[in-house]
């Protein structure tokens, strides 16, 4: 089993759990737990926090006949009455690499060796993913080629990142493959990539890219790592 | 004199026990009447949380009938050893409620919807005893203090928790956030050995 060092807080797992995150950063969280029991855990209590509530929720009568359409919605369909059961798949005994983790595969069409990748800085590229919930967010890919630094920086709101391939260095520690770094306003950090490989995050913030001016393009991609 | 409160306690385990248990058996048997007593006790729970979530009453109605629609369909993959049934519940409606405010901005198919991705497995040795969790989590949850049960319960049925416990309650933003804090900490306390 894969240990990570850096995990999403609670206060985000929480989030998670209870629906109140843009799809951008739900995509982050759901990668990540796919890879950590321990997280996946950890959502698993909010849930029944939520079920526990849900339990004692002041109820709303459904309409007259309610029950009735509902079985007559089963029935005319047939097929969903007598679908055989499904029955679940065993899980996987050796987990796949993060990257190829289910909820990041329905937004990597082609998965991350076809990436249209667009020069943003040297030894710097990104690509911008559609996830566009109803919450406003923004889901992108950034490479940093090996040995170049990020120049010092602090977020905007919450940023949420997740490491898909080799590894960066900042002030908090090394952050791997698998890793989150869930950094709020206040953190400030200048990462630097250590792998032999390029270091390939995934990025999400709970507010939509934004490219006003010429120095905005040149920083913006700067401002979330 | 009984305490009305604990009664209504061991009642509500109950009940969510029963629950559980139906659910299993309508895993294993498409049992109907079985699920027959889940409706009559989850659609109007599920109702009032999607107008608590913002939903008018006849949406409200008709995502509360499609997540019981969801919930048979999928209950074969529904163990009553992995999950309490409101557990399992909870999450599928807040997955419907997310999906439908998506497809309201998405309407257009859409091959990269995260609703098309495969749910994922849990480990066999990681759900031993999860469904006991769950209760633990149940009766931590009703012994929180008044005011923790409250912001705990607020935030889960309010679209923008933070600043609608906030606004409800007249608290300063980081009252309701520490309070939160608190009461995530006290349930968490109280499942620490079962790790």
């Amino acid at each position: 089993m894969t240990e990570f060092r850096h995990h999403p807080t609670i206060e985000t797992l929480a989030r998670y759990a209870a629906g109140h995150m843009c799809e951008a950063q739900s995509v982050v969280i759901a990668t990540h737990a796919v890879a950590c029991p321990d997280c996946r855990n950890e959502i698993h209590d909010f849930e029944a926090l939520g079920g526990a509530a849900l339990e004692t929720i002041e109820p709303v009568a459904m309409s007259a006949g309610a029950e009735d359409r509902f079985w007559a919605t089963l029935e005319a369909d047939d097929a969903q009455l007598k679908a055989p059961i499904e029955r679940p798949k065993p899980a996987d005994e050796t987990p796949p690499r993060i990257e190829a983790a289910a909820p990041l595969q329905t937004y990597l069409q082609g998965g991350l060796d076809n990436v249209a990748w667009r020069p943003l800085a040297p030894g710097v590229s990104q690509a911008v993913l559609m996830a566009n919930g109803y919450r406003r967010g923004a889901l992108r890919l950034l490479r940093i080629q090996p040995g170049t630094s990020i120049p010092r920086h602090s977020h905007e709101d919450s940023e949420l990142t997740l490491i898909l391939r080799g590894a960066y260095d900042d002030e908090l520690g090394r952050y791997a493959e698998g890793d989150v770094a869930d950094l709020d306003g206040l953190a400030h950090h200048s990462p630097t990539a250590v792998s032999d490989e390029p270091c390939i995050c995934l990025i999400a913030t709970n507010a939509p890219l934004k490219f006003d001016g010429l120095v905005g393009k040149l920083m913006q991609p700067f401002v979330g790592l | 004199m009984t305490d009305p409160k604990s009664l209504n306690g061991s009642r509500a385990e109950e009940t969510s026990a029963e629950m559980s248990a139906l659910l299993g058996k309508v895993a294993e048997t498409r049992c109907r009447a079985s699920f027959s007593t889940i409706y009559a006790y989850f659609a109007p729970r599920l109702k009032a949380y999607m107008m608590r979530l913002g939903a008018d009453e006849s949406q409200a109605e008709d995502l509360a009938q499609e997540a019981l629609l969801k919930v048979w369909r999928k209950s074969g993959l529904y163990a009553p050893e992995k999950s309490a049934a409101s557990t399992w519940i909870f999450a599928i409606a807040r997955n419907l409620r997310i999906d439908a405010l998506r497809k309201e901005i998405r309407p257009e198919f859409d091959p990269s919807d995260p609703a098309h991705a495969p749910e994922p497995e849990t480990p066999a040795d990681e759900a031993l005893d999860r469904a006991r969790r769950d209760e633990r989590v149940r009766e931590a949850f009703r012994t929180l203090p008044g005011p923790q049960e409250e912001v705990v319960k607020m935030y889960f049925f309010e679209d923008e928790p933070h600043s609608a416990i906030a606004e409800k309650l007249g608290l300063p933003l980081g009252t309701v956030k520490s309070r939160l804090r608190l009461a995530f900490s006290k349930v968490r306390e109280q499942l620490g050995d079962l790790r």
